[in-house]
């Protein structure tokens, strides 16, 4: 599994920088990824509010890991003065000092970081950072980053108000790409792998349609089993898991060394015909832990993942 | 005929607990099904066991503390539950029995806790002091587990508050043996204490002059009733309002007896509680429900009516 990584790696970003090529030539204004522009910006955030900055921000707090890994990606990475202690990737993002746990943050620590724009994942929970970020004239800029198509949409935001306007449309040319499934292989595999995303045992908590994961899922030539339920997770009773009978169960690994998850041990779990026969797949939680600019190899990471299982 | 209708009502619980389910299982298919031996059928026990367990637990409580609000989990034992699963999860403690097993001694330390502190005044084990004693250790073991999560670095974590907030998902054979080998003992402590409960009904000092052992009473009632409820939230985590409700509407058709209340709450709270899971199952398909969340959703209005009864009266 780990041996071969590093190949499978360099084979998604040699398809990923040739999807960026294209979309390079197509805006055809490639020096203006290298340079940040200057002047007034406006945009829309996504949560309807209109932002001002007098100049591309310089100084970025974000809030959530997914938008801390996409300044990155734009080359913005520089500009980032505060992060949540989530978000570690990509690594050079460690040196950045944290403000806090992401929901509902610490003004005064975010504050502190003297920001000229702070990035806040959309949630309830944000809404009143937000609203009081306002009052103490830090402009906040709230951003969806749900699914696939929120962070094409996230990383043309971010690119405009960092001034990596480029970049951003790079990315959202590459994240549209895969969305489209040009990586898809002409002849689509035999069967498909029906799986199931089981993020927690008791009680048994599965991925919906609702989440960037059941699309990385589609992409990779198999089958979110719960594709029915439309949020993007929920609570499902154990006999729905088992009547569902997924070929293999996908498991997100934010702890080293990878194991079996403990319910594989619960007796009541034997009933699940893909626990019983331990076909597991192992997700490693920095490639499928949020969306990420990386979908196209995360895409690729599960297909031969998945391939292993049929 | 109060009983044999009772009786009815807990097989009819658990014929649709079996029966009934978001997975489609035909009906001559139900012996044979592996969803319905492994899963419904076992779950449908370990739910009558714990619903009956918190209501005899319940009742008991009420008429121990003489005050009808009491509830099996009043008296802290979910807060040190609750902060006994968190431990083991923040811990990573590996194997599939760590988290029941320490929300299990998570609960014990909350009561050998709440049972110190209700002994303060003396050799007496006194009701007021006790029910302040477990509130307070209650809230104390919740702020704990709550600063735990927040500073803790792992997601998952979140998840422990999904388990407190009760569910059955866990039941298997091997949870309803253990469970069933246990829960007799403190059943039948409290089954034996029924007559001299009647008579506490009357007052410490009225039930002294009767010849009740007043003291020994409170502290075996007390541990029993704790006992059962410290298994329960072990199995299930915590189940609201089958505690506290069950035993009142058996006393509206039973009467103050604790002979009959007791076995009523015991068959009662059994029939409530595989009710609710069965819709907790069923009624959002394929999600589920918190039990917790069904039993309330039965147990408040149902609640409020006997409320509006006996001010009436």
């Amino acid at each position: 599994m780990r041996r071969s990584a590093p190949r499978t790696y360099l084979a998604a970003r040699l398809l990923v920088s040739l999807v960026l090529l294209g979309a390079c030539g197509r805006t055809g204004d490639r020096r203006a990824a290298a340079s940040p522009a200057s002047g007034a910006v406006t945009v829309t955030d996504d949560a309807g509010h209109s932002v001002t900055l007098p100049a591309p921000a310089r100084r970025v707090v974000s809030v959530a890991p997914s938008s801390t890994e996409l300044l990155f990606a734009l080359g913005a990475g520089a500009q980032v003065v505060g992060r949540t202690t989530w978000c570690k990737y990509p690594p050079a993002a460690l040196a950045v000092p944290v403000v806090g746990d992401g929901l509902n943050p610490s003004l005064e620590a975010v504050a502190a970081r003297r920001p000229d724009l702070v990035v806040l994942y959309r949630s309830p929970l944000n809404a009143a950072a937000a609203a009081q970020l306002a009052r103490i004239g830090i402009p906040a800029l709230v951003v969806k980053q749900d699914r696939l198509e929120d962070l094409a949409r996230a990383a043309r935001l971010l690119g405009v108000v960092t001034g990596h306007s480029s970049a951003g449309d790079t990315i959202a040319a590459a994240i549209d790409a895969v969305l489209r499934g040009p990586l898809r292989p002409p002849s689509p595999p035999p069967g498909r792998v029906r799986l199931a995303f089981v993020v927690w045992d008791n009680p048994p908590m599965v991925i919906g349609a609702g989440s960037y994961l059941d699309q990385i899922a589609g992409l990779a030539g198999g089958v979110n089993v719960f594709h029915d339920i439309g949020s993007a997770s929920a609570t499902v009773s154990l006999e729905t898991v088992a009547a569902r009978d997924p070929d293999v169960i996908a498991v997100l690994d934010d702890s080293t060394p990878v194991g079996e998850p403990a319910y594989t041990a619960r007796p009541e779990w034997q009933v699940v015909r893909a626990v019983r026969q331990r076909r597991f797949v192992h997700l490693p939680a920095d490639l499928f832990g949020r969306p990420s600019p990386r979908a196209a190899e995360a895409v690729a990471e599960l297909r031969r993942r998945l391939e292993a299982w049929q | 005929m109060r009983w044999l209708a009772l009786a009815g009502l807990s097989l009819v619980a658990l014929a649709l607990a079996v029966v009934l389910g978001p997975a489609h299982v035909a009906f001559a298919d139900l012996g044979r099904s592996p969803i319905v031996r492994e899963l419904r059928i076992p779950r449908a026990l370990l739910g009558f066991v714990v619903g009956g367990s918190l209501a005899v637990s319940g009742a008991s409580l009420q008429a121990l503390m003489r005050n009808p609000l009491a509830d099996p989990f009043l008296l802290g034992l979910s807060g040190g539950a609750g902060l006994g699963a968190v431990a083991a999860l923040a811990l990573h403690l590996g194997g599939p029995w760590a988290v029941p097993l320490a929300a299990f001694i998570g609960a014990l330390v909350a009561l050998a806790l709440v049972f110190r502190l209700g002994l303060i005044g003396g050799a007496e084990l006194d009701p007021r002091v006790l029910l302040l004693g477990g509130v307070a250790v209650g809230a104390f073991a919740g702020a704990v587990m709550t600063a735990i999560i927040s500073v803790s670095e792992a997601a998952q974590l979140r998840n422990a508050f999904l388990w407190l907030w009760g569910g059955l998902s866990g039941a298997s054979w091997d949870t309803l043996l253990v469970l069933c080998l246990y829960v007799p003992v403190p059943l039948l402590v409290l089954v034996a204490s029924a007559r001299p409960l009647d008579v506490l009904a009357l007052g410490e000092e009225p039930a002294r002059y009767l010849g009740a052992d007043v003291t020994a009473l409170k502290r075996r009632v007390y541990l029993a009733a704790s006992l059962l409820t410290a298994a329960a939230v072990a199995v299930s985590g915590v189940i609201g309002f089958v505690g506290l409700m069950v035993p009142h509407l058996c006393r509206g058709v039973w009467g103050q007896r604790h002979r009959a209340l007791l076995p009523a709450s015991f068959l009662g709270g059994g029939a409530l509680l595989v009710l609710a899971d069965t819709a907790a199952r069923v009624a959002v398909a394929p999600r589920e429900l918190p039990v917790g969340i069904v039993t309330a959703l039965i147990g408040v209005p149902l609640f409020a009516l006997l409320l509006r009864r006996w001010t009436a009266t």
